[in-house]
This record gives C-alpha cells, structure tokens and sequence, in this order.
C-alpha cells in the first residue's frame, strides 16, 4: 500500500477517486452466473468483485442445525487468498466470521424462513478482489442472488457505507478512505428503511451520524434501483407496448448510469486507454446512441424529470456510448482477468491442501487463530508471539498455570479438527462455486479439492 | 447464547414490557446493580471484574514484549479475546470461540482502539523492533444478560490500573498504562416498539434486536454494532445511539474518573 495521501479531499471539494462527498462508486451487476447454484449474482462496485452463490432452501445438515420452525440462514463471508494485497490466509478468520454473522442477521428479517421448516438457505460469499466495502457489496449482491434462487423475502435489502474523512462525511468510502478516515459506518437496509445492518468504528458526534444516514438512505435507493433493474431483465416479461423500451438491458444501463454519472472521472487512465482504443464502438455506439436517444430521454423521463430528460438527451447520449464502450473494454480485460484468477485459483487449492495438512500438524496455529487479527501480519506476529508464550510458561514454575496451558490444547486439537472436518465438507460448496460458473476450462481445480 | 425459553415464558416477558414494565421491576432506563473491582488478579498487569447484576465477567491484561507490525512501527498492539466459558451457562461449551465471542471481542476490541483509550505510540519500546502487545483477555463467568456492557466496563477498568511492567523486560521502573479516553458500551435491546438499556438473559433471548453502542467522554461514538436478526428503524437507531450515549455518560463518571491503580 502506498503511504498516507496529504489531503483525501482535494482543494476542489471533490475526493482523490473524483466523487463528491455523496456519490457511490460505479457498480455492476450480473444476475445468474452459476450454473450449480439455485441464484447467483457477479457485482462490482469500483475495485471490488463479488461473486455470490445461494442454495437453497435444502435439507439442512448436519440435521442438529435443523429448526422445527423455520429455515436455518447461513452466510458464509470467505475472501480468496488473491483477493487482497498482502495474501489472506485461506479460510475463515475472525473477520470473516464476524462479518458472516453480521450479514446473516442482515437477511434474517427479510427472509420467509418460516416457509421452510427444517430446510437451510445457504449464502455463500466470494470475495474475489477486495478494495475497501466488501462487506457492503457483498450484502448487496446476496440480495439479488436470493432473489434469482426465488427465495421468498419481504424485500430486498441493500447496503452502503458512510464514513468520514478529512472531517467531512462522505459516502461509500474507498481503500485510502478506508484506511486513513477516521471513520467508517456500514448500513444495511429494506427499500421501506427499515435498517438490517449497523456496525461502525472511528468518531462519529451524533450529528455526523445524523447526515450519514441520510447519505447512506440516498445512496442505497440508487442501488436498490439498479437491483430491481438487473432482476427485471431476468423476471419480467415486457408488454407487448413496452416491449420497444424495455429492450434488454437498458433498465440496467439507465441505474448503472446514475450511479456512475463521474465513471469517466473515476475511471483510472487504464481504463481511459481502454476506451480510446475502443474507439471504433464509441463511434458505433454514439450513431446507435442518437437514435436511441429520444427514447432513452422518454424512459429518463419516468424516472425523473419529463423536461429534464429532453435537455439531457444529448448529453446522455454520449455518456451511455462512452459507458458501452468502457463496458465491452472492461469485459475483455475481465475476462482476460479472470482465466488468470482462475490458474491462481488451481494454485492455491493445492496450496491450501498443504497448509491444512501442516496446520494439523501445528497445535499452536490454533491458539494463534483464536487471537489471530484481520491483517495476515498480524498472524506472522502472532507466531512470534506464541513462541514467547511458551517460553515464558517453561519458566514458570506455577504448575496450576501449566496444567491449564497443557490441558487446553490437548483438548482443541480435537474441538479443532472435528471443526476443520465441518468446515471442509462445508466448503465443498463455495468451492465449486467458485470455479464451475465462470467457464468451463475453470473446472479442474474443484476437483482437486474433491 | 441463550437457553431456550419456554414459549409461555417468553409471552409473559414480551406481554409485561409491552406494558412497559420489565421483569425484574426496572425502568427501560436502568441498568441493573454495577460493581467494578479492580486489581483482583495479582499476576496480571491490570485486572478489573465487574458485576452486573447476577452478570459476571473477569478481565485481566497481560503485557508482553514483542515485534510491531511492518506497517505501524512505532505503534504497540493490542489484542482482545473473549471466551464463553462453559461454566457461565449451560448452554456454553468448551472449544474454540463461537461467532457471538468472537463478535463481542471485536466490538470491544474496536471500542478501546478507536476511542483512543491507549496511546498505541506509548507502547512502543524501540521503533521496528520491540514493542508492548497488550493481551485483553475477557473471561465470563456467569451469564445472566449483557455480556458485553460488563466486557467493556471491565476492560477499560483493567487497562486504567494497568502497570507497564518496564523493569522486567530491562528498560526502567514499572508504570501505569497513560490512559487517554474511557470508552463506555452501552446495550440496547428492542423489544415491541420499545427500547431498553442492559438487557438481562431472558430480555436478551425475547428481544428482537440489540445494538451496543461505545462512546467516550466528548460525546462521539467510537463503535457500534447491531447484534441480533431483526430490523431498526432510522428514528429507533438515534434514539438508541441518544440513550447510549447519556447511560454511558453517568457510568463514566460513577465508576471510571478518578479511577487509580492502589497496590
């Protein structure tokens, strides 16, 4: 990471990504990306990818989970080793389980688990790239995703994050924000405001929270409409009258547009590049854009303004051929991206073999776990720390003192592997997931797992 | 985390705080008895136990000397660790920690950590190379609701009579920890339409939600987190926040200013 920027509010009241204080960061999002899974959804929201797979409703196991009156929600938050600048040790940390929980309590008002006695409604989260909102943009796509499996909810829920930087509170915070604000306030909430989701750290006065609510309430009708939007492309059968406006897609593009009014600004000078060298769709795109644009300025007019839209008309033509072009720019590099993420994922499967194995054989990573903080430093440290411990205890003579630290992992590596045994078999799931989906050539590496 | 209740039960509960009493006679207002004991464990640099109610919770500091981080090499650390013990419910058992342990670790951890309490640049010993690591370690004894208030209380209360034990590791006399802000939590649960403070066991497992909320002496929020599967709306959350805030405020000063370690 570089160091500390002087200023993340420039002289000109715009933050280093270009945004103003209330605006979100381009989000995209697919619906129906796995084949295995019963609903799934892709998001990116700047820098972040989130991929989200959910099963469900299915027979609960182990059964001792199972619930005589409703449905069991599981949620499973899991960041891939990649995803990240210094490399996450595979498997859950504490942070993860933290956000797990947290996210799960997210869904539970929403979901009709009441439907589905003894059954489980798996949720389960990929963080593939992670660049500060994951826990956000992750809630938001397991919405759509719950919606693709058509899992009975009273609402969507969405999410977004208000923070404060440089004294100033800002909406959906970005890495640096992240890091160096001084504070940070993840909301979740149901399109009726109803709030799922409250966690916060830093200094807020209750002002600050005051405002930041309101940005956040801002911010998430944006991405609720952009949800609807990508569902309707896969639910709703247009009218036959409709059927000219509603091509497809162009629900989508309308809310992605909105939300990403400064994607050129925010856009790095890559993506600047990509474009230019996709001049020849912008020129495309442009001539489709004008005709389409009194159309588009129609449907702009719904939403918002009916004299608006006419003014805007041009202006947006040109906006939506610079995003279409972006866009199919940006698809290439995915794709690329991703048959490369893939041959890591095969890597690090082995890899991750290997580690469990040797974590076996190592008592004290476990002790370390217990403690074990978000960074992966942290963990480095804390294996230093751990060799002091048991220094320390050999030097002390107080029998009470050892009898406790022998009994203790004599007794977890027990507790501890009949877990990891859990685990494993539940994490069969996400695996796949993970690699089945996104293309064919991806497969060998769930294998490995098997 | 709570044992199950018996439906009936759980109608009487709900029925009576609907009717804004609750079960023990307190107002939505009250927190239940609070006593903060601090030096109780001779071996520990700090240690503080509070009782709250029939609650009990016991925390002791440990100080070690170690390597900082690469990225904050002049910055201590402090590690928070909370553990269920089976002997303060039936329904806790021994083994790593659960998810609600490692959820109110965390929410205390962030508390300390972003009110500021600990000077983190205090506890660096030799830039890059030796630093104090700060070892939280929450142990609960009897659960009978609110864990985490009596967590937090416990833990600020352990690190304010915390000595630095500088001679054993060769750099000097041993000295208090400097302190720099109190950080308070402060649970509350929602039951019906109504809010209110330290909830106990059989509150905790009728409520819908709760959200603990830590704040220090100038007012600000340092932490907060919803814990619990049902919804808040806007207006319940500052209201929330509002109480958190005035609660925190009067247990700062009853039992945390002025509060010395006495050997």
């Amino acid at each position: 990471m570089s160091g500390k920027p002087e200023k993340l509010i420039t002289d000109d009241g715009l933050r280093l990504d270009g945004r103003r204080m209330d605006e979100i960061r381009p989000m995209k999002i697919e619906i129906g990306v796995l084949s295995r899974a019963d609903g799934s959804c892709y998001l990116e929201w700047g820098r972040n990818k989130i991929l989200v797979g959910v099963y469900g409703p299915r027979e609960a196991h182990p059964r001792r989970m199972q619930r005589p009156d409703s449905a069991v929600i599981r949620y499973r938050y899991n960041m891939a080793a990649f995803s990240v600048e210094d490399r996450a040790r595979p498997g859950h940390s504490r942070r993860s389980i933290e956000i797990s929980k947290v996210s799960r309590d997210a869904f539970e008002p929403v979901i009709m688990s009441e439907l589905y006695p003894k059954a489980a409604i798996d949720i389960f989260v990929e963080v593939l790239q992670a660049d500060a909102g994951t826990r956000t943009a992750a809630i938001n796509a397991s919405a759509v995703a719950l919606a693709d499996a058509g899992i009975p909810m009273r609402g969507l829920v969405t999410s977004c994050a208000f923070g404060k930087v440089d004294g100033q509170v800002v909406l959906d915070l970005s890495k640096d924000e992240d890091n160096y604000g001084e504070a940070d306030f993840p909301v979740a909430m149901t399109q009726d405001g109803e709030i799922t989701l409250v966690q916060m750290d830093g200094h807020l006065t209750q002002d600050e929270i005051k405002r930041g609510l309101e940005l956040v309430k801002k911010g998430c009708s944006q991405i609720f409409a952009l949800q609807q939007a990508v569902l309707r492309t896969k639910f709703e059968f247009p009218e036959a009258e409709e059927a000219d406006e509603l091509e497809e897609g162009e629900a989508v593009e309308a809310a992605e547009a909105e939300i990403s009014e400064v994607a050129a600004k925010y856009a790095g000078a890559t993506e600047v590049e990509e474009a230019a060298e996709a001049g020849e769709v912008i020129s495309e795109a442009e001539e489709e854009a004008e005709e389409e644009a009194e159309e588009e300025a129609e449907e702009e007019a719904e939403e918002e303004a009916e004299e608006e839209a006419e003014e805007e008309a041009e202006e947006e033509a040109e906006e939506e051929a610079e995003e279409e072009a972006e866009e199919e720019a940006e698809e290439e590099a995915e794709e690329e991206a991703e048959e490369e993420a893939e041959d890591e994922l095969e890597d690090e499967d082995e890899e991750l073999e290997a580690e469990e194995e040797a974590e076996e054989e190592e008592l004290e990573d476990e002790d370390k776990e217990l403690e074990a903080e978000e960074e992966a430093e942290e963990e480095a440290e804390e294996e230093e720390l751990e060799d002091e411990l048991e220094d320390e205890e050999e030097l002390e003579a107080e029998e009470e003192a050892e009898e406790e630290e022998d009994e203790i992992p004599a007794e977890e590596p027990e507790e501890d592997s009949e877990k990891e045994a859990e685990e494993e078999e539940k994490s069969e799931g996400p695996w796949k997931v993970v690699k089945d989906p996104l293309d064919p050539e991806a497969g060998n590496g769930g294998e490995n797992d098997e | 985390m709570s044992d199950v209740i018996p439906t009936l039960k759980r109608d009487y509960i709900y029925n009576l705080m609907v009717k804004g009493k609750r079960l023990d006679g307190r107002g939505f207002e009250d927190f239940r008895d609070i006593k903060l004991e601090t030096n109780v464990i001779a071996k520990a640099e700090g240690s503080a136990k509070v009782t709250l109610g029939k609650t009990q919770v016991l925390v002791g500091v440990k100080l070690q000397t170690g390597t900082p981080f690469s990225d904050s090499r002049d910055e201590g650390v402090i590690i928070t660790n909370l553990e269920l013990n089976p002997i303060a419910s039936p329904s806790f058992e021994p083994g790593p920690p659960r998810e609600e342990a490692i959820e109110m670790a965390r929410v205390v951890d962030r508390g300390i950590r972003e009110s500021g309490a600990i000077d983190i640049k205090k506890l660096c010993i030799t830039e890059g190379e030796s630093v104090w690591i700060a070892f939280i370690d929450i142990h609960v004894l009897n659960d009978e609701g609110n864990i985490i208030d009596a967590s937090c209380l416990a833990g600020i209360g352990a690190l304010m009579t915390t000595m630095v034990p500088n001679e054993m590791a060769g750099i000097g006399e041993d000295a208090p920890l400097e302190m720099k802000e109190m950080p308070v939590g402060v649970t509350i649960a929602k039951i019906g339409e109504k809010l209110m403070v330290d909830p106990g066991r059989y509150e905790e497992a009728v409520c819908e939600t709760k959200l603990t909320v830590v704040s220090s002496s100038d007012g600000s929020v340092n932490g907060m987190q919803k814990i619990g599967s049902a919804s808040l709306t806007e207006d319940e959350l500052l209201e929330a926040i509002e109480l958190a805030r005035k609660k925190a405020e009067e247990i700062r000063e009853e039992f945390l200013v002025g509060l010395e370690r006495k050997d």
